[in-house]
């Protein structure tokens, strides 16, 4: 257990390259190591999605990923979402339609938006809430995230 | 009709930009240099004797610098109610879960490990797990002598047995009420412990200076009681106790106010020679070893008119509170307020008991008390109708409180009730068109909360050279929306831009005092007393503006963010120009508030006095059930609440979505499981389900504005109201959709499967 392995990621599109011991998480990586709090713990077991990023664009749960397992693939953090400051359309509609609360399942729900979207830019309701079954959130009960996810969604589309 | 600048607008909240970039920062997101990690070891039984506890292989394992166990602490022990609880267990285990040894060390492996090594031996005792059967005299005494705990003055346990508490209300003569009735129904409604499903996790870090004075960070959602509830179990000034809370609390609904982890960190801290102790409770422990809502049984006995009117109700109310008091007594005391219904009746009698059994502790969940027996009262009201032939919305019409009646139990006139507001509401937006599928159901329910009374909140309102503005306050910010309401709260006041005002995070030296933010109170106490921080300053600046325009006080008016002299208001300053041209070399102005209602009874302390406001609210469902396999799909639910005045819409109607989609998982399939020895079957995700986007029925909200005399601009509060009704909405509508009555929660499709069939043999 005391060897560490080399591995390379790319998050937010940045380059790393880490000796990580071979039980380390990707969760733990990201918050601990690298400093990117932004990705949350809510139950160690893959079953609330406040944990969720993007590995090559595929929403994951890195509570349940060993940061070995990802050496060689882009990553993506809620705080990879925003550029210069601007913000990504997601991100826009949250805040206008009232999407958030106490936030802690925003960043994970905001990924899974964006896996949804930029795979199916013309989503319905029903695709919107299995996009986002996995991501469990207690306050909003899910009306105006749903509804921000949709505005994102036509946003994206007339940007085009 | 007034017009507002700043109250009643859909204002995006501040906080959120923080929070979609993921900037937001929370408990387990702060950094420390030094840190130690601290770990519990648990109880394994539900009530055994402490034989000894071996720490000696746990203290010498590399990497550890503290191991503590109950005797470090054998003085303390806290609770705001019932001073029963001790830190770490004392002398005997209570719960399966309950903390009895915790490890601090270098690194939460090491502290894990060192866990393993500690052993203890026990001496079995006879557990009780029923409430029902905890009550019974003969019934083994969890807490042997509660005569010896101390207690605030309105709470009266019995001694010799697990009841912790018990309250009483009567008005009018239940037996004469009885004897007028034409009929009178008696039914018997339970409730289950269910978890409150905050996605974050309890966290707290703690750390001694030399002068002995403790700093606890922390995610508590009552950073002033929790200073005060540990001032009192520890023996120390409130000074030597600092709370600095997170900026920001991943969700609460009750769950994360009062003594939990911070205790046992607390405990560690004192022995790491000032290094900070960290304790992040995972997701298992949020289930074992926090706390639940109470389950309740719930006799209700009404008499009624044969066209309606309810003469008389008596209801028996029995929580279970679990091993420790914690906020049972006055969960017990708030729900039997309410337990007869916001109905007008003349004759009421509530007996509200709260009792301990060997099972994770129960305390502040959304509702406190009330949802369990609203779940009572509105399952017992469509029994009613449907036996006298009369609708359920009449019925309920005919009896709803009216502004100036006397609350049933007793104790006060009510003031400001937009239930009938509600209901009608709710009556004109259910489309005349039936539906033709005999498997849909509608039903309705409506309920009222009181809130904490009397209970203090006070602010500062910081104005700056520029004209810009700090809020401080020791609201919490868990998803309510403290940091937008407060602001636009001051922005009406001074005309400011929000955009303008910061809100600030609680810090126990710095910010002043608050109850705590729970109870549906913050808007209502904290929203008064930012308000007459305002009103404070404002008072300041008109003084400074009317020297420097050399006239008379009474001469000068603020309007529109702007000063002028009445005789003369096309020379206007703005509060900008007032401070820097008195100041030129730099100052701000203070305003301070603060509000603690004059209330009858208020001089008993806390809980004391007949609430300040009261919140009502109804909700009607429309249910799918499948007769096959028993499954419900809830297709829509309309809400209709009665705020007082909505300051931010937007965030109320976030509150009532939010409420529903809670209150929907209580009443279908939530529920908290204990295997034969108490302890909790399933405390993961994966066992224990709270509802997910799948699971969302059309929501139609709506706000109905009653305006309370005392509330900022009229407002009441929301927060808790909103999953009050919804359990019996549901249930009423499953009826209509199948003809059969479940009184016990949560309504799976099992219970649904069995009823029917019982129904047709």
């Amino acid at each position: 257990m005391d060897r560490l392995i080399n591995i390379n990621l790319n998050i937010n599109n940045e380059k790393y390259d880490l000796s990580v011991k071979p039980n380390t998480l990707l969760l733990d990586l990201l918050r601990d190591e690298i400093g990117l709090t932004g990705t949350k713990r809510g139950c160690d077991t893959g079953e609330c999605g406040a944990c969720t990023v993007l590995i090559d664009g595929v929403p994951v749960n890195s509570c349940i990923v060993l940061a070995v397992e990802v050496d060689g693939k882009n990553i993506t953090t809620i705080e990879g979402l925003s550029h210069n400051g601007k913000l990504h359309p997601i991100q826009e509609t949250f805040i206008e339609k009232g999407a958030v609360q106490c936030g802690f399942c925003t960043p994970g729900m905001i990924l899974s938006a964006k896996a949804l979207i930029d795979n199916n830019p013309d989503p319905t309701e029903q695709d919107i809430k299995v996009a986002i079954a996995g991501n469990l959130c207690r306050c909003t009960g899910y009306k105006k995230i749903i509804e921000a996810i949709s505005a994102a969604a036509e946003r994206m589309r007339r940007r085009e | 009709m007034k017009k507002y600048f700043a109250a009643g607008k859909s204002l995006p909240r501040p906080d959120a930009i923080e929070k979609v970039t993921g900037r937001a920062i929370y408990g387990d997101d702060i950094k420390f240099a030094n840190l130690l990690y601290g770990k519990v070891l648990r109880s394994t039984h539900a009530h055994a004797k402490i034989i000894n506890i071996d720490i000696e292989k746990a203290k010498k394992f590399p990497g550890v610098k503290a191991v503590v166990t109950g005797k470090d602490l054998s003085h303390v022990l806290g609770g705001e109610a019932i001073m029963d609880y001790p830190f770490l267990a004392v002398g005997k285990v209570r719960y399966v879960g309950e903390p009895v040894a915790a490890v601090a060390a270098i690194s939460e492996e090491i502290a894990e490990e060192a866990l393993d090594l500690i052993d203890i031996s026990y001496e079995e005792l006879p557990p009780v797990f029923d409430p029902l059967k905890s009550m019974e005299e003969k019934a083994p005494l969890i807490h042997d002598k509660i005569s010896s705990y101390k207690h605030i003055p309105v709470i009266k346990p019995i001694d010799n047995s697990n009841i912790c508490h018990h309250v009483q209300f009567v008005n009018g003569d239940i037996e004469k009420g009885f004897k007028k009735s034409d009929h009178i129904f008696e039914d018997t409604f339970t409730t289950q412990r269910v978890h409150h499903g905050a996605i974050e996790t309890h966290v707290a870090i703690a750390q001694y200076d030399p002068t002995g004075k403790i700093t606890v960070w922390v995610n508590n959602d009552g950073p002033h009681r929790l200073r005060k509830d540990l001032s009192k179990a520890m023996g120390l000034s409130l000074r030597q106790i600092r709370i600095i809370n997170a900026p920001y609390i991943g969700g609460g609904f009750g769950g994360k106010g009062g003594l939990k982890e911070e205790t046992i960190c607390i405990a560690l801290a004192q022995k790491t020679q000032c290094r900070p102790v960290k304790i992040s409770f995972n997701r298992e422990e949020e289930f074992t070893s926090t706390i639940t809502r109470h389950s309740s049984v719930v006799k209700m006995k009404t008499g009624v008119s044969k066209d309606g009117k309810i003469l008389a109700r008596e209801v028996k109310v029995v929580y279970d509170t679990g091993a420790y008091a914690e906020k049972g007594p006055t969960v017990t005391n708030q729900a039997s307020v309410a337990a007869a219904g916001p109905y007008k009746i003349p004759n009421v009698k509530v007996d509200g008991y709260c009792v301990y059994t060997n099972k994770v502790i129960a305390g502040a969940y959304r509702g406190y008390g009330i949802p369990q027996v609203a779940w009572a009262h509105e399952s017992q009201m469509d029994i009613i109708a449907k036996k006298l032939g009369i609708d359920p919305i009449e019925i309920r019409l005919k009896n709803v409180l009216s502004e100036g009646d006397i609350c049933p139990t007793g104790r006060q006139v009510m003031h400001s009730i937009g239930l009938k507001e509600c209901i009608k509401k709710i009556k004109k937006d259910i489309k005349l068109i039936e539906y033709h599928d005999k498997n849909i159901g509608k039903g309705i329910a409506c309920a009222f909360k009181n809130t904490k009374t009397p209970s203090g909140s006070s602010a500062i309102v910081k104005i700056n050279s520029d004209g810009t503005a700090e809020i401080l306050t020791s609201s919490i910010e868990e998803g309510q929306g403290p940091k937008i309401i407060l602001a636009q709260i001051l922005a009406e006041e001074l005309h400011l831009s929000v955009d303008n005002i910061t809100v600030s995070s609680p810090d126990t030296d710095l910010t002043p005092f608050d109850a705590s933010s729970t109870s549906s109170r913050t808007t209502f106490h904290m929203g008064n007393a930012v308000k007459k921080a305002a009103e404070d300053a404002k008072q300041q600046l008109l003084k400074i503006a009317s020297e420097l325009f050399k006239v008379n006080n009474r001469e000068v008016k603020m309007e529109n963010g702007k000063f002028f002299v009445k005789q003369n208001p096309s020379k206007t300053m703005s509060i900008a120009e007032v401070v820097t041209s008195r100041y030129g070399a730099g100052m701000d102005i203070m305003g301070r508030g603060s509000y603690f209602p004059e209330v009858v009874g208020e001089k008993g302390g806390m809980w004391a006095a007949p609430s300040i406001f009261w919140m009502y609210a109804a909700h009607e469902a429309e249910v799918k059930v499948d007769k096959e396999t028993g499954r419900v799909t809830v297709l829509k639910v309309r809400a209709a609440h009665d705020v007082g005045k909505a300051i931010n819409p937007m965030t109320c109607e976030g509150q009532i979505d939010g409420g529903v989609v809670h209150g929907m998982g209580p009443a279908l399939f939530e529920e908290v499981i204990f295997d034969k020895n108490g302890e909790v079957a399933n405390p993961s995700f994966l066992d224990y389900k709270i509802p997910s986007a799948l699971d969302m029925p059309e929501i139609s909200s709506f706000m109905i504005e009653k305006h309370h005399k005392q509330g900022p601009y009229g407002a009441k509060g929301i927060g808790e109201m909103t999953l009050v009704p919804t359990a019996a909405a549901i249930s009423n509508a499953i009826y209509d959709a199948t003809g059969v009555r479940i009184k016990d929660l949560p309504i799976t499709p099992e219970k649904i499967l069995n009823a029917i069939k019982k129904k047709d043999i």
